[in-house]
C-alpha cells in the first residue's frame, strides 16, 4: 500500500477512531492503572499486583466470569437467531410490514429498567401469569419464576431488548441481497436451510457480526436486568464491580472492570471470527 | 485546540486526579464569627443540597428554613450513586455545584472526608449534634441529620403478632413452620445484611464492634453459616430492600428485614400496603443514618453552614421525627413519634466495624449464597 | 400465491407474539400509571383497586418534566447527528479499504462500550470538566454522548459501506458522474438504511444515558433519565416510572414511524441492482 493511501486512511480514521483513542484511551488507561493500585480515590496509591492476585483466587470472581459469559453469548445468539427470519420476512414491503417493523422495534423505546420491573411484576408469585396457570389448571400452587437460577428471566429481557437492534442491522443487510441471487439458489434446488447458510448468511455476515458483537458486549456487562431479574445466587461481573465500588474498594472494582473489558473485547473478536469461519464457504 | 495541547491537558488531568488536592480553596470560612457567616450566607442567598432520598418531602420540609433566612434551597433531581460520582468527578474544579452533600453512613465510609470536605468547626457550639452514626465516625466533617433503623417488616394477616420471632432459633422455627414465607436481601440495601450479620453475631457469640479480622473470629462464623445452610430450603433471597417489602405487599412473603423509614415512605406513596407492620427483634438489628458535609469547593459555603446548623438543630430533628418517623440526630430533640414503640428501641445494634464487616459479607456470599 | 398464504399465517402468529411482545408490557404500564396513591396495586389483583390520573397530573405539574423533555429531545437528535458525522469517515475507511490492522481498528472502535461505567462517569466527566466545558454544559453532554456512542454508528455504517457495490461506483465513474452524483447514485441508496439505523440507535442511547448527563449537567440541566432515575431511586416507584415511560413513548413512536417511512423510501432494489 502506498504512503499516500495510508495517509488517507489515517486521516479518515482520525475523527472517529482517533477521538476514541485519545479520549476513551485516557479513561481506559486510568482503569488499568487503577487495577494496579493507582488512582485510589481514598487512601494510598502505588503500584501493586495485590488486587489482581487476590481477585483471581476468588470463587466469587470466577463464578461471575462464567455467568457473565453465559448471559452474553446466549443473549447475542438468541437475538440474532430470532432476528434473521423476521428480517427476511420483512425484506420485501407488503401491506402492514411497516407497522410490524415498528411494533418489533418498540422495545427500543422502553427503558430497560422499566421493562425489567414490569416483567417481574407479570411473573411474580401472585402475578397474572401464575393466576393464568392456576386458572387453566396447570398447577395448584403458584410457581416461583422470579430470579430463576438459570437466568431465563434475564435472557428473555436481553433478547426482548436487543432483538430490535439485530433486526435493524439485518433488515438493511438482507435488503441488499438481490432477488436474482436468491432465485438462482432456489433454481439450483437449494433448500431453505441451504439457502440461508450458503447464500443469505455469507452475504450478510458483516451485519451479523456487528449485531453479535454489540449485543454480546451489552449483555456481558449487564447490570440492571441482573439486579432485578437475575438469579440471587449468582453475580454478574458488573454487579460484582459495583459491589466493590460501593464499599470504596476502587482498585478491586477496577480489576473486575478491566477483566470485563478484556472479556468483552476478546469475546467479541472471537464471535466475529467464529461467524466468519462458519460461513467460509461462500456461494460465488 | 491543537492535538498536542489536548493530549497535554488530558495527561495533566489524569495526574491531577491522583493527587488529593491539599491547596486551600478560596471559599474558606475560618476566622469568621457565626454572625458574619450568617450575613454572608444571606448575601449568597442560595444553597444547593444534593440529597437522594424523599426529595419531594424534603423540599416541603426546608420551606421553614427558606422563610427564616431568606436563603433558597435547591434540591436537584438525582440518585445516591449519581451524587457520589458527581462529588468525585468535580473534586478538582475550582467551584463545584454541590454546596451541601448528603449520603448514608455507608457511602461516607468510602470517601476521604478530610480531602473532600471542609471542617464544620464553624457551626455554633451544640453538644447534641451527632457525628458518630451507623458505624461511621464523621469527626469534624460530617454531621448526621437522619437516623433510621433496620428491623423486620411483616404482614399481620399472615403472622401471629403475639408470637413474633425474636431470636435466631425462633426465626429458624418460623422458617421451618412456614417455608419460603421469609426473605432477605444480601445486596442492594442494608436491611438484609443487618439481619444476617446480627444472626451471625448472636450465634457466634463474638464481639463485632472490633474491626480486626482474626482467624478465631472468622472460624467462629462457621456455626452461623451452618445455621443458614441447614434451613436453606425454607427461606428466600430477595434482590433489594424494596423487593423484600414489595413481595410482602404482594402476599408472597410474610416477613422480611426492612428499613423503618423506607417502609413508611413506600406506604405513604401508595407503593405497598399500609397494613404492613414493623418490629425490631430482641436479638438486635442495626441502626443507620444519613449525614451531611460541605465540599471544599462549595460555591455557597456560608449558606451551606447555616443550612446544616438548621438541619441538625433540635427543632428540625424533632420535626423530622414527627413527620418522617426518623430517629432524631440531636440529643436534645424529642423522639416520641415512630413506627415502633420506644421499648423496642433498645434492641438497636451497631454495624460490625470495618474491615471485619466486609469480611463477614464476603464469607457469607461464599459460604451461604453460593451454596444455594 | 403461497407467499401471501404464508404471510397470512405469519400475520396471525405475529398477532399472538405481539400480544406478548408489546401489548402486555404497554397495558401493564398504562395500568400502573393509573394507580392512585390511596391504595397500592398488589400482584394478586388483576386491576388496580383505585385508579386516577393523579400521577399524570402530579408528574406534569412537576416543572422539571417539561424542561427535561425539551433538553432530551434537543440533545438526543443533535448527539445522533454529530456522532454520525464523526463516525462516517472512519466507517468509510473500515468499509471500503482493505488494510492491515483493519480488524484491530474495528475492535478498538468498541472501546467506549467496554470501559467500566463508574470509570467513565467519574474520570471521563472529570476530563470534560478539565477541558473547560463547564461553561456550556449542554455542549459537554452533547460531545460526550457523540463520543461514547461512536461504536454503534461506526459499526453500523461500516456494514453499510461494505454493501456498496463496486460496479455501481465504477459505472457512475465511467458515465462521468461528479463526486456528488457518484455518492448520490452509488453510495446513498446502500447507506440509507445504515444512516437511519445509526441515527436511531444513538438517539435512543443518548435519551437513556444517565450518569454523564447527570454529573455534568446537574443542577442546571435536567434530562429525562435524570428525572426517571431520580423518581425511581432505590424504591422504584412503579406508577411514576410508568407515567414517565409512557410520556416518552409518544414522541418516540412518532419518530420511529417517520424513520420507518424514510427507510421504506430508501428503495432496496437500487442497492441490490438488477443484473
Amino acid at each position: 500500500m502506498s504512503a499516500r493511501k495510508w495517509l488517507l486512511i489515517a486521516a479518515l480514521l482520525t475523527p472517529g477512531l482517533g477521538l476514541i483513542l485519545v479520549l476513551i484511551g485516557t479513561v481506559v488507561y486510568i482503569a488499568v492503572a487503577q487495577s494496579f493500585g493507582f488512582y485510589t480515590i481514598t487512601g494510598e496509591s502505588g503500584f501493586t499486583t495485590q488486587f489482581w492476585s487476590d481477585m483471581i483466587g476468588r470463587k466469587l470472581f470466577s463464578r461471575s466470569i462464567n455467568y457473565s459469559i453465559y448471559v452474553g453469548v446466549l443473549s447475542a445468539i438468541f437475538s440474532v437467531a430470532l432476528a434473521y427470519p423476521l428480517a427476511l420476512w420483512l425484506r420485501k414491503p407488503f401491506a402492514g410490514s411497516m407497522a410490524i417493523g415498528a411494533v418489533l422495534k418498540a422495545p427500543l423505546l422502553i427503558p430497560g429498567l422499566v421493562a425489567a420491573f414490569l416483567f417481574i411484576n407479570i411473573i411474580s408469585y401472585n402475578g397474572i401469569v401464575n393466576q393464568l396457570i392456576q386458572w387453566l389448571g396447570f398447577s395448584d400452587a403458584p410457581i416461583r419464576m422470579q430470579n430463576d437460577s438459570n437466568a431465563i428471566g434475564v435472557l428473555i429481557l436481553q433478547t426482548w431488548k436487543n432483538l430490535p437492534f439485530a433486526l435493524l442491522l439485518l433488515t438493511g443487510a438482507v435488503r441488499g441481497i438481490s432477488d436474482e441471487v436468491l432465485d438462482a439458489a432456489r433454481d439450483l434446488g437449494a433448500g431453505t436451510w441451504a439457502r440461508f447458510s450458503k447464500v443469505i448468511a455469507p452475504l450478510t455476515v458483516s451485519g451479523m457480526q456487528a449485531s453479535l458483537v454489540i449485543i454480546f458486549i451489552g449483555a456481558v456487562s449487564d447490570f440492571s436486568f441482573q439486579v432485578i431479574a437475575g438469579p440471587t445466587n449468582l453475580q454478574s461481573m458488573s454487579q460484582l464491580m459495583v459491589t466493590f465500588k460501593d464499599r470504596g474498594d476502587w482498585n478491586s472494582a477496577a480489576v473486575v472492570g478491566v477483566s470485563l473489558m478484556m472479556i468483552a473485547l476478546i469475546g467479541s473478536a472471537l464471535m466475529a471470527i467464529g461467524a466468519r469461519l462458519m460461513l467460509r464457504r461462500r456461494l460465488t | 485546540m491543537g492535538g498536542k495541547s489536548l493530549l497535554k491537558r488530558l495527561l495533566l488531568t489524569a495526574a491531577a486526579l491522583t493527587v488529593g488536592t491539599t491547596a486551600g480553596f478560596a471559599n474558606d470560612l475560618s476566622g469568621m464569627s457565626w454572625d458574619q457567616i450568617v450575613s454572608q450566607a444571606k448575601e449568597e442567598g442560595k444553597v444547593t443540597w444534593y440529597v437522594w432520598h424523599l426529595k419531594d418531602d424534603l423540599r416541603r420540609a426546608i420551606q421553614s428554613f427558606e422563610e427564616e433566612y431568606g436563603i433558597d434551597v435547591v434540591i436537584p433531581e438525582g440518585t445516591d450513586t449519581g451524587n457520589n460520582e458527581k462529588l468525585l468527578a468535580e473534586r478538582n474544579r475550582e467551584t463545584g455545584d454541590i454546596d451541601v452533600f448528603a449520603a448514608s453512613s455507608d457511602a461516607f465510609q468510602t470517601l476521604d472526608a478530610s480531602a473532600l470536605f471542609s471542617p464544620l468547626t464553624m457551626l455554633p457550639e451544640d453538644d447534641g449534634r451527632v457525628s458518630e452514626f451507623g458505624g461511621l465516625d464523621g469527626g469534624d466533617y460530617i454531621r448526621a441529620y437522619w437516623g433510621n433503623q433496620t428491623g423486620i417488616a411483616y404482614d399481620p394477616a399472615q403472622v401471629d403478632e403475639t408470637a413474633l420471632p425474636q431470636t435466631p432459633e425462633e426465626i429458624a422455627q418460623y422458617w421451618d413452620a412456614y417455608p419460603n414465607k421469609f426473605g432477605f436481601n444480601y445486596q442492594n440495601g442494608g436491611s438484609g445484611p443487618s439481619f444476617y450479620q446480627n444472626v451471625l453475631r448472636v450465634i457466634s457469640g463474638k464481639d463485632f464492634s472490633n474491626g480486626e479480622v482474626t482467624d478465631e473470629k472468622v472460624s467462629a462464623l462457621q456455626s452461623g453459616f451452618d445455621f443458614f445452610n441447614e434451613h436453606a430450603e425454607n427461606y428466600l433471597i430477595t434482590t433489594s430492600n424494596s423487593d423484600s417489602i414489595t413481595r410482602i405487599s404482594d402476599g408472597e412473603l410474610a416477613m422480611a428485614p426492612a428499613w423503618e423509614d423506607h417502609l413508611s415512605g413506600l406506604q405513604k406513596r401508595g407503593q405497598v400496603r399500609k397494613d404492613i407492620k414493623f418490629y425490631i427483634p430482641e436479638m438486635g438489628m442495626n441502626g443507620g443514618g444519613n449525614g451531611v458535609a460541605i465540599p471544599r469547593n462549595a460555591e455557597n459555603p456560608a449558606a451551606a453552614a447555616v443550612f446544616i446548623n438548621w438541619l441538625t438543630s433540635p427543632e428540625t430533628q424533632t420535626a423530622f421525627n414527627r413527620d418522617f418517623g426518623t430517629a432524631p440526630m440531636n440529643e436534645a430533640a424529642d423522639d416520641s413519634f415512630a413506627l415502633v414503640p420506644a421499648a423496642q428501641r433498645k434492641f438497636r445494634a451497631e454495624w460490625a466495624a470495618q474491615p471485619f464487616q466486609n469480611k463477614v459479607a464476603d464469607l457469607f456470599i461464599d459460604n451461604v449464597i453460593f451454596e444455594r | 400465491m403461497t407467499m401471501s398464504k404464508l404471510n397470512k399465517v405469519l400475520m396471525i402468529s405475529l398477532l399472538v407474539i405481539c400480544t406478548l411482545w408489546l401489548v402486555v408490557p404497554f397495558t401493564m404500564a398504562v395500568l400502573w400509571s393509573l394507580v392512585d396513591p390511596s391504595q397500592p396495586w398488589t400482584a394478586d389483583k388483576l386491576l388496580p383497586p383505585a385508579m386516577s390520573f393523579y400521577r399524570w397530573i402530579d408528574m406534569w405539574q412537576n416543572s422539571s418534566l417539561k424542561s427535561a423533555l425539551f433538553t432530551s429531545y434537543a440533545l438526543a437528535p443533535s448527539a445522533a447527528v454529530l456522532c454520525l458525522l464523526l463516525a462516517a469517515p472512519t466507517a468509510f475507511a473500515l468499509g471500503r479499504f482493505k488494510f492491515p490492522g483493519r480488524e484491530v481498528a474495528k475492535t478498538l472502535c468498541l472501546l467506549p462500550l467496554v470501559v467500566p461505567p463508574f470509570i467513565t462517569s467519574i474520570f471521563f466527566s472529570s476530563v470534560l470538566f478539565q477541558l473547560g466545558f463547564t461553561g456550556w454544559r449542554f455542549g459537554a453532554i452533547l460531545f460526550a454522548h457523540a463520543v461514547l456512542f461512536l461504536p454503534y454508528a461506526i459499526r453500523i455504517l461500516t456494514v453499510s459501506f461494505e454493501q456498496v457495490r463496486q460496479e455501481h461506483i465504477d459505472a457512475a465513474r465511467d458515465l462521468g458522474a461528479s463526486h456528488w452524483a457518484r455518492f448520490r447514485v452509488a453510495y446513498l441508496p446502500a447507506l440509507k438504511p445504515g444512516i437511519f439505523a445509526a441515527l436511531l440507535i444513538v438517539f435512543i442511547q443518548s435519551i437513556e444515558e444517565f450518569a454523564i448527563a447527570f454529573i455534568v449537567g446537574s443542577p442546571s440541566i435536567v434530562t429525562i433519565p435524570t428525572l426517571l432515575f431520580s423518581a425511581l431511586g432505590q424504591d422504584f416507584v412503579r406508577p411514576n416510572a410508568a407515567v414517565l415511560s409512557l410520556i416518552l413513548v409518544v414522541p418516540n413512536v412518532i419518530l420511529m414511524l417517520v424513520l420507518e417511512w424514510l427507510l421504506k423510501s430508501a428503495n432496496p432494489t437500487l442497492s441490490s441492482g438488477k443484473g
